[in-house]
């Protein structure tokens, strides 16, 4: 594994120093190859580490008054290792042709440097063994985010939106550095270790204070309400491969910091802890999936969706540290599984649908889903994998999005072994409010896929797209191909992600969820006795050898009047309905193809001598019941209609003005600007200019500090 | 108040130089003959305004030597009639709009100017009214005396590139298309629906699908033969017209009418007006989706196609008045019987409405839905029970009496919220009250003929009638060979679909069916 | 709620006993024009030149009526010194061909799905079609049904001439249902032109744009005769002629 390392290392080296020496255009070629090769490695040492049994622990330099810096990689690390580094793949691939169309407008080199930097950044956050460490590479990852996403500073209409993202990551970064050090202050020294040990002895004001800052301080970078505000603006005005990697990669980070932090260095003792991340997930999720609905430009509402994902997933986690804190450990494997297995799950189709939204982009020339249309008779592979990815994200079988969001419901309706009614109570209402963003999701999604994809083009740009070069489609399929694995194959996922997971539960919650014949043969007699003692005379295998997996198993149960079970595993579900299905439909279309006829016609249209896209439905008009029914979440400020008339009584116009301000900021960020500006306006009535009060203060001031030094 | 000729005297007064009064005491009509067109705008200013006058109607005639611009206006509580008459040059036909001051003119400007190519200048909205851009080339003039109308009938090709008009600017505004042909059992319209997703802003019509050039065919044809289009363009208020239509020709033609034949025809009249309002009664029910009630509504409208059937021999009243009289006599018993079966089918009606008035699901439907408020109705011009609903005062029965309306005793109808629970009411009231005059008929009927002679003279006149759907107004002018030279209707659907996006701002897509169904417009009296 | 569940109990079974029986109530029809009474020359010559629509003619030394062209003006009885005699049915439908019956599909016999289109009508044949619904003549018990789309429509009932403006729609309407289909023409305005037609904007029939197979002519037929060419449609009647003869005796729809 230290060879993997070293070797992504080295060539993400090469990568920052090559586009210095080399000429610009090769640079995008430079991404491609080198950042896949350093992705390569760098997934194959998070694999290594996520199945090796014993984690790396290198110590490096040690510096004056901060200790020595150290590296530790074990299974947590490796398996977010593994996504970044498979993110980082996808993203290289799709790069190579993607940055292009960037040629002329910015220095493709710096481009490349930074790419190539930023995956050391991440790399060392997350190898990260101790607070030194872990804080320079996150910090470094913050400024090269930013530098990203401001690449095009001469273009982008909005340069503040990646200083926001700059400003609230400082923010949290201060706050993360803050509970860092009050837990060395604890530990004596600031290696995430010696947090491990000392974490008994924290107080429970220290364990409260690091709880809150470290959350809601990782919160900022994973993209969760209520400091999530630069999301929606970063997005939309970074290149595809910059958006794949803040959604993919360092949103994942967040995650990190929460799970290492208040999973692994300072475990839950309190539900209530628990129950925060588990509110402000549940909320995030629904507040982002909401607005999602809200927008029409592709990118915006790829952005709210991921704000949706990080909820989902920081609400499975928030259930996790709930049972961990209620001594439930195997449901707080469960949770943490179903968490890990979301992020992950989000990782690849959140980056496969960015790729979408920018070869659309590069393809067409706008990003807005009122222009688009039709786009499926000239792009049919981009329409196929963001289907596939569209299908994912809405959590329908057999695509990945299905089995984690299903396990992370069925983990909150599990909350009956809790013995606390409240706590019970905020499980429900979160569990309801999820169910609720996943039906959201899906009507979000039908509106991203079919106006863009289906009907008729609603712009020349959209009438004559251009063809989209192999390596982006590449890259799409191979993460479309990835999404139907881990939809299909969980049974292989559980396992692995377990060994992440049951370092924060501290036990292997798999067994539990697979029974035990999937992963043997029942010949084999490494099941558990208890298991053979009900189910003797284990019966036939179907399927075994064909495909991966156990097929479909037979068991006899002994015991009882009705003695057979039947349990079959996804792949070979997958297989059999595939075959059923697409035989019934094939024999269908011949039997029928031999009794009717088939004829193409127009679009029957009401008698409309042609319908021309004007009279189609636009993104906007297909989320008007959601805006409609939520009202009192979205509350806008002030609708107007104006009208402009001529000769007294011909109208010609008619306007309709909307003012909407977003709930976060109406219900945070504006009474928080009002409450911080009415203070400092008390305050300010201190500072009238004259010059005989001031000395006053003066005086005042002086006689303060000598009758506190007379009494301390 | 006054009377024609006072108004016009005053009009004479006011504009002493440019404008002539004639006055025909007989009928009574005021004609303003107007020289210079500069003070157009203003007389029908002043007519609408000061002197309360309601306009009716413009009708164009292209004449050999001028053309006649005859815009009508009437008192609506006392018989007169002011006809306000501009002439053009051949050559050069333009008048200035009088829409802006006038906004009933609006449809009719926009009518004549596409049938006949003549310009009214300062009209905002010309074009693709009656004669569709997408299909029709911007110079044909049907109209017009020069236009060949044996031309054999051409399939145009439709012109690529035509959209609706719109006028609504919001983020993400589009247009619903709905018609010409759309579900149910319906007239051929086309709509266009601007929103922004689920409420409505505003509804465009667009009609003249069934445009049937009933006036320009009924040129160079016999009398009896403009009766059979006057009844047959918008058959369900069949009697109406054709009523309208022989009140003009005896006007024309001087022919005195037979007592019993005018006490008959207001008879017949009432009857339709009775079938009428309970079919529209029907379809408000049906469109609300209260099955039983529109069941219930459909056997007393079948009910009353029958008596009508059974009484006349025609379901809807075809072959039973013609210029001088009625075509057959009805026995007095049979009229007695008659009216006492279409009061049975009254009282099943007033045991339905009963019902709908206290049904949630009913009211909830209308109550609200398709506002015109009166200040709207009067400035559009609305007849009929639409603008009775709406708190317009006007109904040609009393405001401009024939068939001895005069003589009948009924009550005014008027409600004023103006929604489509009022127009119900209106409707019911209506239809009691048509009942009401249909039995006070027989008794003061008198023995006698029921048609009189008819000889075809030279000349034009003015007939109308408040038919079910308000008030219609059939202009025709015969030449010396005793044929029609020019026939002009303004049907009460013209009017009142003018009306139309004034019921359909900001309503909710469920509502459109029962806004259509509560104006209860026709689209076949529209086209024409 | 419920008064309206015992409103609708109380009223009874209105439907019409039609086909299974003959509907004898006042008013259900308007007839047609039977031309079996003896006239002379002259009233004959006075008859035809009084019948407006042109229905009324001589063939073979005998009066006949073609009812594709009856507009129901009632000139022939009304206001002549010899009127013809009237025939008060509503069996009306017939083919658009005189050829033998067609061989139209047995699927049609149940069930037939309507689309109504409205191409210039009057007014008053789509008000005797939509009086199919109501419950006297209630054409569901029939298997027969108003569909809102063409796609799943069976036979294209048009009403009224065919205006400039409709051709294409009606045609868009025709191409967009599926085979086997059937046109029926609903009263004389489809099935001539009417009064209206030919001219500029009006054509002299459906069958001008479409091929037409029923035809029930009327102006308007009533709900019966529509109800009779639907069944014709179906094949569970046989259609009548839409030609009578003086020689004829009397119109055998009875």
């Amino acid at each position: 594994m230290l060879f993997l390392i070293d070797a992504w290392f080295a060539v993400c080296l090469l990568g920052i120093i090559a586009p210095i020496i080399l000429s610009e255009t090769r640079s995008a070629r430079i991404v491609a190859w080198f950042g896949s090769l350093a992705s390569l490695a760098l997934l194959s040492a998070g694999g290594d580490a996520l199945f090796s049994r014993q984690p790396l622990d290198l110590q490096l330099w040690t510096l004056p008054e901060l200790g020595t810096l150290s590296f530790g990689v074990d299974h947590l690390s490796g398996l977010f290792l593994f996504i970044s580094g498979l993110i980082f793949l996808s993203a290289s691939v799709f790069s190579g042709r993607y940055l292009e169309r960037y040629a002329g407008h910015f220095d493709l080199r710096v481009f490349c440097i930074f790419y190539h930097s930023i995956f050391v950044a991440v790399g060392l956050v997350l190898m990260a063994g101790d607070a030194v460490t872990f804080l320079m590479g996150w910090e470094a990852m913050s400024i090269l985010a930013y530098l990203l996403v401001n690449c095009q500073h001469r273009e982008v209409r909005n340069p503040e939106a990646g200083y926001l993202m700059l400003t609230m990551g400082e923010a949290g970064f201060l706050a993360v550095a803050v509970a860092l050090l009050l837990l060395a202050m604890v530990s004596g020294s600031l290696s995430f270790a010696s947090f491990r040990s000392a974490a008994a002895f924290a107080g429970p004001d220290i364990r409260w204070a690091v709880f809150l800052l470290s959350f809601f301080g990782f919160s900022v970078k994973a993209g969760l309400a209520p400091f999530n505000r630069w999301l929606p603006r970063v997005y939309p005005v970074s290149s595809a491969t910059v958006c794949a990697l803040l959604s993919g990669v360092l949103l994942n980070l967040g995650i990190y910091g929460i799970i290492r932090v208040n999973g692994d260095l300072l475990p839950p003792t309190s539900v209530k802890n628990g129950l925060i991340v588990l509110t402000v997930g549940s909320l995030t999720a629904l507040v982002g999936i909401l607005y999602a609905n809200r927008e029409s430009d592709m990118k915006s509402m790829l952005a709210e969706s991921s704000i949706e994902n990080m909820g989902i997933v920081t609400a499975a986690l928030g259930a996790g540290f709930v049972f961990s804190a209620s001594h439930a450990p195997v449901l707080a494997g469960m949770a943490f599984i179903a968490a890990l297995y979301q992020m992950m799950n989000h990782s690849v189709y959140k980056s496969l649908l960015f790729y979408g939204a920018g070869s659309i982009d590069a393809a067409v020339g706008t990003r807005a889903m009122d222009r688009m249309g039709g786009l499926i008779k000239r792009q049919p592979w981009i329409a196929a994998f963001f289907l596939a990815g569209a299908l994912s994200i809405s959590a329908l079988p057999p695509w990945n999005g299905f089995v984690s969001e299903w396990l992370t419901l069925q983990t909150l309706l599990q909350s009956a072994v809790l013995s606390s009614a409240a706590v019970k109570v905020v499980f429900a209402i979160c569990g309801a409010i999820l169910a609720l963003t996943a039906a959201l999701a899906v009507t979000c999604f039908v509106k991203a896929f079919g106006l863009s994809f289906l009907g008729i083009a609603r712009s020349e740009q959209a009438k004559q797209s251009a063809r989209v070069p192999h390596s982006m489609r590449t890259a799409m399929g191979f993460l479309a191909a990835l999404c139907l694995l881990l939809g299909v194959l969980p049974t292989y996922v559980i396992p692995a992600l377990d060994r992440a997971a049951s370092l924060i539960s501290k036990t292997n919650a798999s067994e539990t969820l697979i029974p035990p014949f999937f992963l043997t043969s029942p010949e084999r007699s490494l099941l558990p006795p208890d298991f053979t003692a009900d189910f003797h005379n284990l019966g036939a295998q179907i399927g075994k050898g064909i495909l991966p997996g156990a097929g479909l198993v037979v068991l006899h149960r002994g015991t009882e009047r009705n003695p057979v079970v039947f349990a079959m595993s996804t792949s070979y579900m997958i297989v059999a309905l595939a075959f059923l299905l697409g035989g019934s439909f094939l024999v269908l279309r011949w039997w029928l193809a031999r009794r009717t006829q088939r004829s193409i016609r127009p679009v029957w249209a009401g008698g409309l001598s042609e319908l021309p896209p004007e009279l189609t439905y636009t993104a906007t008009g297909f989320s008007n019941p959601v805006r409609v029914t939520f009202n009192a979440i979205f509350h806008p400020a002030h609708v107007e209609d104006s009208s402009e008339m001529v000769a007294q009584h011909f109208r010609v116009v008619i306007r309709r003005v909307t003012e909407e301000h977003h709930v976060l900021d109406r219900l945070f960020y504006r009474p928080l600007r009002k409450a911080a500006t009415g203070i400092a306006n008390t305050v300010a009535k201190m500072h009238h200019g004259r010059i005989n009060a001031y000395v006053a203060y003066i005086l005042l001031c002086f006689l303060t500090m000598l009758l506190i030094g007379r009494y301390l | 108040m006054e009377s024609a000729a006072e108004t016009a005297a005053q009009a004479h007064q006011k504009w002493p130089s440019q404008l002539e009064v004639w006055i025909d005491r007989r009928k009574p009509v005021a004609e303003l003959r107007i020289r210079t067109t500069e003070i157009l705008r203003d007389v029908a200013r002043w007519l609408t305004t000061e002197a309360g006058l309601r306009f009716a109607g413009l009708i164009l005639e292209q004449q050999p030597e001028q053309w006649e611009f005859r815009y009508l206006f009437y008192l609506d509580h006392k018989a007169g009639w002011i006809h306000a008459l501009v002439h053009q040059p051949v050559e050069q036909v333009s008048v200035p709009s009088i829409s802006s001051e006038v906004y009933a003119a609006d449809p009719h400007e926009r009518e004549a100017e596409d049938l006949f190519g003549v310009t009214f200048s300062g009209h905002p909205k010309l074009g693709d009214f009656v004669l569709h851009d997408d299909s029709w080339q911007e110079s044909v003039a049907p109209m017009r005396k020069e236009f060949d109308e044996a031309a054999a009938l051409a399939e145009r090709a439709p012109r690529e590139g035509w959209r609706p008009r719109t006028i609504v600017e919001a983020p993400g505004a589009f247009v619903t298309p709905i018609g010409p042909v759309y579900a149910g059992v319906t007239e051929s319209a086309q709509f266009f629906l601007e929103t922004v997703g689920e409420d409505v802003i505003r509804a465009i019509p667009r009609l003249f699908y069934k445009y049937r050039a009933m006036e320009k065919v009924a040129e160079g044809r016999t009398i009896d033969e403009g009766l059979l289009f006057a009844e047959r363009f918008a058959a369900t208020t069949a009697f109406a017209h054709a009523l309208a239509y022989c009140q003009a020709v005896e006007a024309i033609c001087r022919v005195k009418v037979p007592p019993r034949a005018v006490m008959l025809r207001g008879f017949l009249a009432e009857l339709e007006r009775f079938r009428h309002h309970v079919g529209v009664i029907q379809e408000i029910c049906e469109s609300t989706g209260l099955s039983v009630a529109a069941s219930q509504a459909a056997l007393l409208e079948e009910d009353l196609l029958r008596i009508s059937g059974a009484f006349t021999g025609h379901r809807y009243l075809f072959g039973l008045v013609t210029p001088g009289g009625l075509m057959r006599d009805f026995a007095g018993p049979d009229c007695r019987d008659a009216v006492e079966q279409a009061r049975k089918v009254l009282l099943k009606l007033d045991s339905l409405f009963e019902m709908l008035r206290y049904s949630s699901s009913f009211l909830d439907r209308l109550e609200g839905v398709g506002l015109i408020s009166s200040d709207e109705a009067r400035k559009l011009g609305l007849v009929g029970p639409i603008a009775r609903a709406s708190g317009i005062v006007g109904d040609l029965r009393k405001a401009q009496p024939y068939c001895n309306y005069d003589r009948l005793q009924s009550d005014e109808i008027i409600e004023n919220e103006g929604d489509g629970f009022a127009r119900v009411r209106v409707l019911y009231q209506e239809a009691t009250q048509a009942v009401h005059i249909m039995g006070q008929i027989p008794p003061q009927l008198e023995s006698g003929e029921v048609l009189a002679p008819v000889t075809p003279q030279q000349g034009a006149a003015l007939g109308w009638a408040e038919a079910p759907r308000g008030a219609t107004f059939h202009w025709v002018r015969l030449g010396g060979d005793g044929l029609i030279s020019r026939y002009h209707v303004v049907s009460p659907s013209f009017i009142n679909w003018h009306g139309f996006h004034a019921a359909t701002e900001n309503f909710a897509f469920q509502d459109f069916p029962i806004i259509l169904a509560t104006l209860g417009l026709s689209v076949a009296e529209n086209d024409r | 709620m419920s008064q309206w569940v015992l409103k609708g109990i109380s009223s009874g079974v209105k439907s019409t006993r039609y086909p299974d029986a003959e509907e004898t109530a006042a008013g259900v029809s308007p007839g047609l024009p039977d031309p079996s009474v003896n006239l002379t020359e002259a009233q004959k010559m006075e008859l035809i030149e009084r019948c407006p629509s042109g229905a009324i003619f001589i063939e073979d030394s005998s009066l006949s009526v073609n009812y594709r062209r009856c507009i129901h003006c009632f000139r022939c009885v009304r206001g002549v010194s010899a009127p013809l005699a009237w025939n008060s049915g509503y069996e009306w439908a017939g083919l658009s061909s005189d050829a033998n019956p067609p061989d139209w599909p047995k699927a049609f016999r149940k069930s037939l799905h309507i689309r109504v289109v409205d191409a210039g009508d009057c007014g008053a044949c789509l008000n005797e079609v939509k009086q199919l619904a109501n419950p006297y003549y209630n054409l569901h018990r029939l298997g027969f049904f108003i569909t809102p789309t063409p796609r799943a429509a069976d036979i294209l009932m048009v009403v009224g001439p065919v205006t400039d403006q409709m051709r294409r729609p009606l045609r868009e309407v025709y191409e967009a249902m599926p085979t086997p289909k059937l046109v029926m023409a609903v009263g004389e305005g489809a099935i001539s032109g009417g009064i209206f037609g030919p001219s500029f904007v009006t054509s002299a029939g459906v069958k001008e744009v479409l091929p037409v197979d029923i035809e029930v002519p009327g102006y308007p037929p009533p709900p019966l005769a529509i109800l009779h060419g639907l069944l014709v449609a179906a094949g569970r009647k046989a259609p009548a002629s839409l030609f009578a003869r003086e020689a004829d005796a009397v119109l055998k729809n009875r």
